[in-house]
């Protein structure tokens, strides 16, 4: 056997690839439906969250901040319950990351508050002394791209049967409905309107005279998508 | 021209070797800005309030991982390649026009692959995977590049003289393949264009949105079986390659053991793929995946260390060479911060490790000890073995390749010691309980006590850099400064004082 | 006999024979010393060593056709 795969160059590399496609094979592919169910109580993103989910990603907040709680006792004082599989089920991509240079931000939600994020994204050091976050002020200007995230929404509903429009169970036993547009207009009208509710919680006057106007800054989306993180 | 004797190419070696140095500088240029960020803010706003968008930390990261893996490394990777290929196989791509086409060809697209990559995140266009951050269009792009590489390979090797194939073209074939599997895997995605809207509405948005074929803990599988095995692709593979060629050549001694070389071949083949799970270990991935990723990180330092050790005893009785010569000096350094690394690596995978050091900058400092210390030297000492070759110049000087060598290993050591101190520092602090069981630091505390160590990471990685810019200034008067030589040299490269 | 059962026995199995003929590899690389073409492995080093254009092959591409 050694001495004929020597010989043939071809029949060598097919050789290279079963043994380097063998861990993957078993490790990975026989998870993936048991891995994607949703645990009760999480819902799809709105068409405001995700778009604030894409300015989280544009910025590689993930490059410093992890969305993973560990099932430790010193992470679970600090950030809240640890991760469970399920909670993902929606997130694509997923934003775990690699490194801590901030704190985790997966129940940010349940101890931060609106006015708290903007305060912070616009001057970290002023919010908490001796921060080496940078300062975001652009997202108070540029305006969040309400398109994408009803097109990435559109996506997920008709290729992988997120349940957009359709009753999603709570843990209190109600349901709850997660409402995504049928034509470009709503969809961005849904989202302003959402949009509306948090700038009535922030104090830049120039953003709230832009969502006044229509418009949705970055910060906005933003803050959405920190908040439902819960 | 009738009888000139057939000769090596190195065109495109040569076209690679310039991409190496510029892609090498702009990398390392930027890590050492986001070092100083870290330690120093202010640094953030480096050319103002009005370009912070894209002077800012969180903008310049993946720009600098991308720029040091997919510029300087890959680049090194095909310039060497395009070199040693030719010689091992001895066919010179000369010979096909064909294969010098595709070899040129490569090239270009790469070069205009880089360039849309550099623009989509400077503009934050990314899908926030790291190493894979690129959207489909320059996903498109870059498995061209590769189909081209690959063509590269086969067709060198369907015209060869030499039938039997060297250790380090096993290597390259490895490198290819597992790249091609890896990066076609993880970047399954779908273009958000495609959508339809109940109102009949398409291509909403941005044209070049798409979004992951994976969710959640399935995508952060994928991810991290990618993540992993794209540093055992790209950082392992093909610079063992490297060292399986450029070593022997320049010591002119033959590898320690052949036989060996096999077997830590299909080893590392074997064992590499299961290890991604450490990187996930604590995460919500099933219990048995991270421990078989943890058990077999720890078997991964027996191929690792058959490969290193080979190395090392190759010089055996040769070891005044390693103080005669810069050059073979930073491949045996080189080879020691392999195995050092490979060491490094399964500690911190094994579980009750990772619990302090996930999420630290001791993975950081890991990561740096391996790239600096083994991937950077290797790939430098390759590019001085063969300037001298394919300019037919003696290198400009050999003093400032030995002034380089001790200012570059002082910024690793610098580096990785730092780092390892901030890790650990951090890593305990996050877990520090008082008497009555409440966390004894609050996050801002771990983080304001790095302040010393990030300053020293900063200057260690700014003198990896200053060595750096030695490196492509001594390259670069090789190239215009010196006579030209006769002919070739055999093993040692020559050197001028 | 669910998935992650089928799973792991597929683990198992293959593993195992991954090693079974990672050590045959090992054994016939130190039993037989050389190669389908008779060639010492150790010789291969020198593809490395001499590898000139107008150097001599350690195996010949032209040799081979011309036993056949």
């Amino acid at each position: 056997m050694f001495h004929w795969l020597e010989k043939h160059p071809f029949f060598f590399a097919v050789g290279v690839f079963l043994v380097i496609s063998f861990a993957g094979l078993i490790e990975i592919l026989p998870n993936f439906a048991q891995a994607s169910r949703p645990v009760i109580g999480t819902t799809p993103y709105s068409t405001l969250e995700l778009a604030g989910r894409h300015v989280y990603i544009k910025n590689s907040c993930n490059a410093c901040h992890s969305q993973l709680v560990r099932p430790f006792k010193s992470e679970t004082d600090r950030y809240g319950h640890y991760s469970l599989s399920g909670e993902y089920a929606y997130d694509r991509p997923f934003l775990w990351g690699s490194k801590r240079t901030g704190p985790d931000l997966w129940r940010v939600g349940n101890y931060r508050t609106t006015d708290w994020h903007e305060n912070h994204m616009k001057d970290p050091a002023g919010v908490v002394p001796g921060s080496i976050m940078p300062a975001y002020r652009w997202m108070f200007t540029n305006n969040a791209d309400i398109d994408t995230a009803f097109a990435e929404q559109l996506t997920v509903a008709q290729f992988f049967s997120v349940p957009y429009n359709k009753p999603v169970p709570m843990k209190d036993g109600s349901t709850t409905v997660v409402k995504m547009g049928s034509s470009v207009a709503e969809a961005n009208a849904l989202a302003l309107a959402e949009a509306k509710l948090i700038a009535a919680d922030m104090k830049d006057q120039d953003v709230k005279d832009a969502v006044a106007n229509g418009q949705i800054p970055e910060i906005v989306a933003l803050i959405a998508y920190l908040n439902s993180l819960k | 021209m009738e009888n000139r004797p057939l000769e090596y190419d190195y065109t495109v070696a040569k076209m690679f070797m310039l991409t190496t140095i510029i892609l090498g500088i702009v990398g390392m240029l930027i890590g050492v800005i986001l070092a100083f960020q870290l330690a120093f803010p202010e640094v953030n706003l480096i050319l103002g309030e009005g370009l912070a968008e894209y002077t800012n930390f969180s903008r310049l990261r993946p720009l600098h991982t991308d720029a040091v893996i997919f510029g300087f490394t890959f680049s090194g990777i095909f310039s060497t390649w395009y070199y040693v290929g030719q010689r091992v196989l001895k066919v010179s791509m000369a010979e096909s026009g064909f294969l010098m086409f595709i070899g040129k060809l490569h090239f270009w697209l790469y070069l205009v692959g880089v360039a849309a990559v550099v623009v989509s995140l400077f503009m934050g266009i990314t899908t926030s995977k790291e190493y894979a951050e690129f959207e489909w269009p320059i996903d498109i792009a870059i498995v061209v590049v590769w189909v081209l590489f690959g063509l590269s390979i086969f067709g060198l090797i369907g015209i060869r003289r030499e039938k039997s194939l060297y250790i380090s073209i096993w290597y390259y074939i490895a490198t290819f393949l597992g790249i091609a599997m890896l990066y076609l895997f993880n970047n399954m995605e779908i273009p958000t264009m495609l959508a339809q809207s109940a109102a009949g509405e398409s291509g909403i948005g941005a044209w070049y949105h798409s979004v992951s074929m994976y969710a959640g803990t399935n995508d952060a599988l994928v991810q991290w079986w990618y993540g992993h095995n794209a540093v055992a692709f790209g950082f392992t593979v093909p610079i063992v390659a490297m060292i399986y060629y450029f070593l022997p050549k320049e010591s002119g001694q033959a590898i320690y053991s052949y036989k060996l070389s096999l077997l830590s071949f299909w080893g590392l083949m074997f064992v590499y793929l299961w290890a991604g799970g450490h990187h996930l270990l604590y995460s919500t991935v099933p219990d048995w995946m991270q421990t078989m990723g943890s058990i077999f990180s720890v078997i991964l330092i027996l191929p690792s260390w058959g490969s290193a050790i080979n190395m090392l005893l190759t010089m055996k009785g040769e070891w005044q060479q390693v103080a005669a010569s810069p050059l073979i000096k930073f491949m045996v350094l080189g080879s020691t911060f392999y195995m050092f690394s490979t060491l490094e690596g399964p500690i911190q995978a094994i579980k009750s490790v990772n619990a302090i050091a996930h999420f630290t900058d001791w993975i950081v400092g890991h990561v740096h000890d391996g790239v600096l210390g083994w991937v950077g030297f290797m790939i430098m000492a390759a590019l001085f073995h063969m300037a001298p070759r394919v300019f037919k110049r003696e290198i400009y000087s050999k003093s400032l390749m030995a002034t380089q060598f001790w200012i570059q290993t002082l910024g690793v050591v610098l580096y990785f010691t730092s780092m390892w101190i901030a890790g650990i520092t951090q890593g305990m602090m996050w877990r520090a309980h008082d008497e009555f069981g409440n966390l004894a630091y609050s996050f801002i505390d771990t983080v304001t006590v790095l302040h010393p160590y990030y300053t020293i990471r900063g200057v260690g990685g700014l003198l990896y850099l200053v060595g750096f810019l030695m490196f492509a200034y001594n390259i670069y008067k090789t190239m215009s400064a010196r006579p030209v030589e006769e002919s070739e040299l055999q093993n040692a490269s020559p050197m001028g004082a | 006999m669910d998935i992650a059962e089928l799973q792991a026995y597929g683990y198992f199995a293959l593993t195992g024979f991954m090693v079974l003929v990672l050590y045959g590899y090992i054994y016939h690389l130190y039993s037989k010393k050389k190669d389908a073409d008779g060639h010492d492995y150790e010789d291969y080093s020198n593809m490395a060593l001499n590898d000139d254009i107008d150097d001599a092959p350690v195996t010949s591409m032209s040799d081979d056709k011309e036993k056949k």
